[in-house]
């Protein structure tokens, strides 16, 4: 087992900045084409309006962060635990609709970090599961639109 | 202060130390486990890591009783019964595991792992799971080694049983950082897979160790603190009765009392030289002075060894 403790040591050099990878690719299919993203009505947060229109403060956060990675994003609407099943097998990336971290989709979905508190509540996203890249890439995106990281 | 007693001394304080470095291990883990199932099954053994030396450190002090009238043998069965709880601990703590990781495996688990933000800088949060490992893991290793070695001068199978449970912290330790790089590179199996070979090994040490305390707490003969054979000093009784010349033949019963054994010696005198009580005596004295784990002995004269096992 000690041959194998350089493994570790030589991946944290090389792949400080490379790691974590998804499981089935989703940021790199995201990026520069298209994020599917599961959204239910939870105004403020979410609200989608009769002719399909999505508005809401999340829905902007993932305008914003579709734009920076050049994806178009293509809008799913449901209720959260039809979305949560989605999101589990893989037919859309991202479920939002003012979900906190006390959500009981955590099976389902990986939720991110908590982005805002609002109300004692801390506001997150699901993501698909195993998909790290994205995750962390949207976590990210979330962080510096608050301001805690440059 | 005898030698044997310096060596406990030493053990006591490496308890001690243990205990201290356990606290931080579980702190930091906590701190950083998030959802990574080996993360979180390495948080709950780090707990059951505790329980090892503070039975140690209770065994100790209560071998040092002297014998009473409700208590004719002394106390030196604490160490016995510390060795089942730390035998017990280690077969929870690898089936725990087992049965975490082989679930996790079954439902396709694949966990989730963020960043985090110190200090205003983002970091994956993989990364400071490797190193609190990698860090945590260190001083098990260490003071792993030092139990072993004091366990063998002590014969104290309870401390060996402390060791095992260290080395169960490493390997877990190192099994963890596998299990995170994998998910790091998209491999969302190799957290599980990692952990149930570990916990293979840490379940195998809880059931021999389990095995040698549940044997020694029903007199199995003495056997050597790693249970790899009979302790030789069974051998070196009979040999001693051998070199007094009343004596046509000896057979010893020795059971392990924790640190030292009682040891009832049958001895069989050579027809008509039956042994005066001063005999008796000096052979009892002299098997005593063999080592200072012969700690009770009795001589029994019979006329045969015939029946005994």
């Amino acid at each position: 087992m000690r041959v194998l403790l350089p493994l570790p040591l030589a991946l944290l050099l090389v792949g400080c900045t490379a790691l974590p990878v998804d499981v089935e690719g989703t940021f790199d299919r995201a990026s520069g084409g298209t994020l599917v993203v599961g959204v239910s009505e939870h105004p403020p947060w979410v609200h989608v309006d009769d002719e399909g229109r999505v508005t809401g403060s999340e829905a902007d956060l993932i305008t914003s962060f579709a734009d920076s990675i050049y994806a178009d994003v293509e809008w799913t609407a449901g209720p959260e635990s039809v979305l949560a099943d989605k999101v589990r097998r893989g037919e859309v990336d991202v479920v939002v609709g003012g979900l906190t971290a006390s959500s009981p989709w955590m099976s389902s979905m990986a939720l991110t970090r908590p982005y805002q508190t609002v109300a004692g509540e801390k506001m997150v996203m699901g993501v698909r599961l195993g998909e790290n890249e994205l995750l962390v890439n949207l976590e990210r995106h979330l962080a510096r639109e608050f301001g805690e990281i440059q | 202060m005898s030698t044997e007693e310096q060596v406990l001394q030493k053990a006591v304080r490496l308890e001690w130390i243990t205990l201290a470095t356990t606290a931080v291990n579980v702190t930091l883990v906590g701190l950083v486990a998030g959802q990574s199932q080996a993360m979180r099954a390495a948080w709950l053994e780090d707990m059951l890591a505790f329980l090892p030396p503070i039975a140690f450190l209770i065994a100790v002090r209560i071998i040092r009783r002297p014998p009473s009238g409700q208590f004719p043998y002394g106390y030196h069965r604490a160490i016995g019964v510390g060795h089942l709880v730390a035998a017990t601990a280690l077969l929870f703590m690898g089936g725990l595991l087992l049965f975490t990781s082989t679930s996790g495996l079954i439902a396709q688990e694949r966990p989730p792992i963020g960043i985090t933000v110190l200090f205003g800088h983002d970091i994956w949060a993989g990364w400071l799971m490797v190193a609190v490992m990698a860090v945590s893991g260190v001083a098990p290793v260490i003071l792993g080694r030092m139990k072993l070695k004091l366990a063998e001068q002590l014969h104290d199978k309870l401390l060996r049983a402390d060791a095992d449970m260290l080395k169960a912290d490493w390997t877990t330790a190192l099994a963890t950082i596998i299990g995170v790089l994998g998910i790091g590179v998209g491999l969302w199996w190799m957290d599980a897979a990692a952990a149930i070979v570990v916990s293979l090994s840490i379940v195998w040490d809880g059931v021999t160790n389990l095995k040698a305390a549940v044997g020694d707490l029903v007199d199995e003969r003495a056997m050597r603190f790693d249970d790899s054979e009979p302790h030789f000093l069974i051998d070196a009784a009979e040999a001693r009765a051998h070199t007094f010349p009343w004596v046509a033949d000896a057979r010893a019963r020795v059971r392990d009392q924790g640190h030292v054994f009682h040891v009832e010696l049958f001895v069989v005198p050579h027809r008509g030289q039956d042994p005066t009580v001063s005999e008796l005596d000096r052979l009892r004295r002299s098997v005593e002075s063999i080592d200072w784990k012969l700690h009770d002995v009795v001589i029994v004269p019979v006329p045969s060894l015939t029946g005994m096992p």
